[in-house]
């Protein structure tokens, strides 16, 4: 997008949404000081300008304004988290899902790389890679190496594995780490047992 | 290694024995941080050595929010039971948790349960109720000091953590973690399956 | 000499932990509790076939052993005692899902023993064993735990199940008997 069209979007967003702005600005007045709630409309603003989801980022500032967090730490969160949903949005496509955005920059946030999301997206074309995305954040937040845990997830989606699967793969994991066993190791035995041909070979 | 009697013999099978019981002699790990409070918790409870300090030392309990619960609770729009109750047992630590679905039309209704027998209050906070503690409180059950309550939650990635007694934050021990945390408090991460989609 | 209040970093035996735990220092027995859970989940999980049914009977076990506390005869083998209380539980309430269900009925969340480095058919194995552990008679499988997986003596097996040697020699044996029986021929195996 070039700065002018994205100066006429963010016009004509602003202006054709007033009401939902409004509403916003009802739960931020609530919660935030007039500077912070004010430097946060104004991200959230240019966020939306961008196609970025803004509920999200609503509820960032909330959850700090809920957690008694200065008015700083609040802006660093919102503008954090609109650069990972934002770089979340380039990676995955522009015919993302919010949840698959949102999905996505929890993902970024933990560490994996945007390349690995656009892997994710190219190794299942069609489908929602909300869960996917969800699982992977996770297992890497669990310990996993982002690396290991990327090709597992893409391997059993791109094997077909739905939504309850990969939550099932994830539990499993979970369980099996509280019981001792190293996450990537958990990780390794566990898609062996689901996809013996999708799963990655082990590394020693 | 050591020499079992009873399987000194001259038989190609005494080895399947002894290799059953090296397989029965792996070391076992439990879940220490959540049975540990448990023992604890259930100690403390009893009139020898109640002391009230120890509550810090005794993690709240939680029956987690089990993600298949999640998704069950989408499965039920897929299988079209309207107005029927299913019951999922889940598989996930502890034991004894259930979780209702109910079907419900918009988001997928997901149970969150927590145990605190100490406290007067507990309020479910996320994502999606704008991190207010007064939006949601749980209920006590009339026994056991578990509070539950049961909230639509759209599909997707969640972040949610309870406000015991309107003051101490505490994630889901069971729950997925949420890191890297912007303001000091932990989170819980929970995941729902959009009922419709997800191939 | 002790204040009160136990640093973490000491190592201390069994005895002086639940002389510090009657003497109203409840929090110290969480040590004890961190010191055997591991061990005896092991054989409370062999003994009742799955995880949910161990963990409570573990718990069980922990909890009245705190309550009785101050009837162990002798704190410096806390451990036996604690074993004792759990084999008993283990024996008498079984478990609620043994009640209902056959075990061993899935192998995921049966055995958790997670082979880690073991290709993937591990588990069949280990369902396998379950499974032959199964067949056998409580007081066959307790004997056999308790000498073969636990490691113990028939003198310290005689104080915690209260039967004596020779009975349990011969409960050894016959389990011996009859699991390699049954991880030899599988689950045609006759039950004798």
């Amino acid at each position: 997008m070039t700065r002018r069209s994205v100066a006429l979007f963010a016009a004509a967003a602003i202006s054709l949404a007033p009401a939902v702005l409004r509403a916003q600005d009802a739960r931020l007045d609530a919660r935030l000081d007039a500077r912070t709630r004010d430097a946060v409309v104004s991200l959230i603003d240019s966020a939306r300008a961008e196609g970025i989801p803004s509920e999200p980022l609503v509820q960032k500032a909330l959850e700090g304004a809920s957690k008694h967090a200065d008015g700083s730490r609040i802006l660093t969160a919102v503008r954090a988290l609109s650069r990972e949903l934002g770089d979340a949005r380039a990676a995955l496509g522009p015919t993302s899902t919010e949840a698959e955005v949102i999905a996505g920059a929890s993902a970024l946030h933990v560490g994996i790389a945007p390349e690995a999301l656009a892997h994710m997206r190219a190794s299942r074309a069609h489908g929602s890679l909300t869960v996917a995305l969800a699982v992977l954040t996770d297992l890497v937040a669990r310990g996993v190496p982002g690396d290991t845990a990327t090709t597992v997830i893409s391997a059993l989606a791109s094997a077909g594995a739905q939504d309850a699967e990969l939550l099932r793969f994830q539990q499993g994991v979970e369980r099996d780490i509280a019981q001792g066993a190293t996450p990537s190791a958990a990780v390794g035995v566990r898609a062996q047992s689901a996809f013996p041909s999708a799963a990655p070979r082990r590394t020693p | 290694m050591r020499q079992h009697d009873e399987f000194a013999g001259k038989e190609p099978d005494d080895d399947i024995l002894e290799r059953a019981v090296n397989e029965l002699r792996r070391p076992l790990r439990v879940n220490a941080a959540l049975f540990d409070a448990r023992v604890m918790d259930e100690l403390l409870r009893t009139p020898t050595g109640l002391r009230e300090r120890f509550e810090s030392l005794v993690r709240p309990r939680t029956f987690r929010i089990s993600p298949l619960v999640a998704f069950a609770a989408g499965l039920l729009f897929t299988v079209s039971i309207a107005g029927s109750v299913l019951y999922v047992l889940s598989s996930t630590p502890p034991a004894r948790e259930r979780t209702v679905a109910r079907t419900v039309p918009g988001a997928p209704m997901v149970e969150f349960g927590f145990a605190a027998p100490h406290a007067s209050s507990v309020a479910l906070v996320g994502d999606f109720n704008n991190w207010d503690p007064k939006a949601t409180p749980l209920r006590a059950a009339s026994t056991g000091g578990v509070w539950s309550v049961e909230v639509p939650v759209p599909p997707g990635r969640h972040l949610y953590a309870f406000v015991v007694d309107g003051k101490v934050w505490r994630p889901d021990p069971a729950a997925p973690k949420a890191t890297g945390e912007d303001f000091g408090e932990p989170n819980s991460a929970l995941t729902v399956a959009d009922p419709r989609g997800g191939r | 000499m002790l204040d009160g209040r136990v640093s973490p970093a000491v190592e201390l035996s069994d005895a002086a932990l639940v002389d510090i735990v009657l003497r109203g220092e409840s929090e110290a027995y969480a040590r004890l509790v961190a010191r055997y859970r591991d061990r005896y989940a092991r054989f409370a999980l062999h003994m009742l076939g799955n995880r949910e049914d161990a963990e409570e009977a573990l718990q069980d076990a922990f909890v009245r052993a705190y309550r009785s506390l101050h009837r162990c005869g002798d704190p410096a083998r806390f451990g036996s005692w604690l074993l004792a209380i759990l084999a008993n539980r283990c024996r008498t309430s079984g478990g609620r899902r043994a009640r209902h269900e056959r075990r061993f009925v899935s192998a995921e969340d049966r055995h958790y023993a997670i082979a880690l480095d073991h290709p993937a058919d591990a588990s069949a194995w280990r369902e396998e064993i379950g499974r032959a552990l199964a067949r056998l008679d409580p007081d066959q499988r307790e004997a056999f735990l308790l000498k073969h997986v636990e490691e113990l003596e028939y003198e310290q097996m005689s104080a915690i199940t209260g039967a004596g040697v020779s009975a349990l020699k011969m409960r050894v044996k016959r389990a011996c008997e009859r699991m390699r029986r049954s991880l030899t021929e599988g689950e045609d195996a006759p039950a004798r």
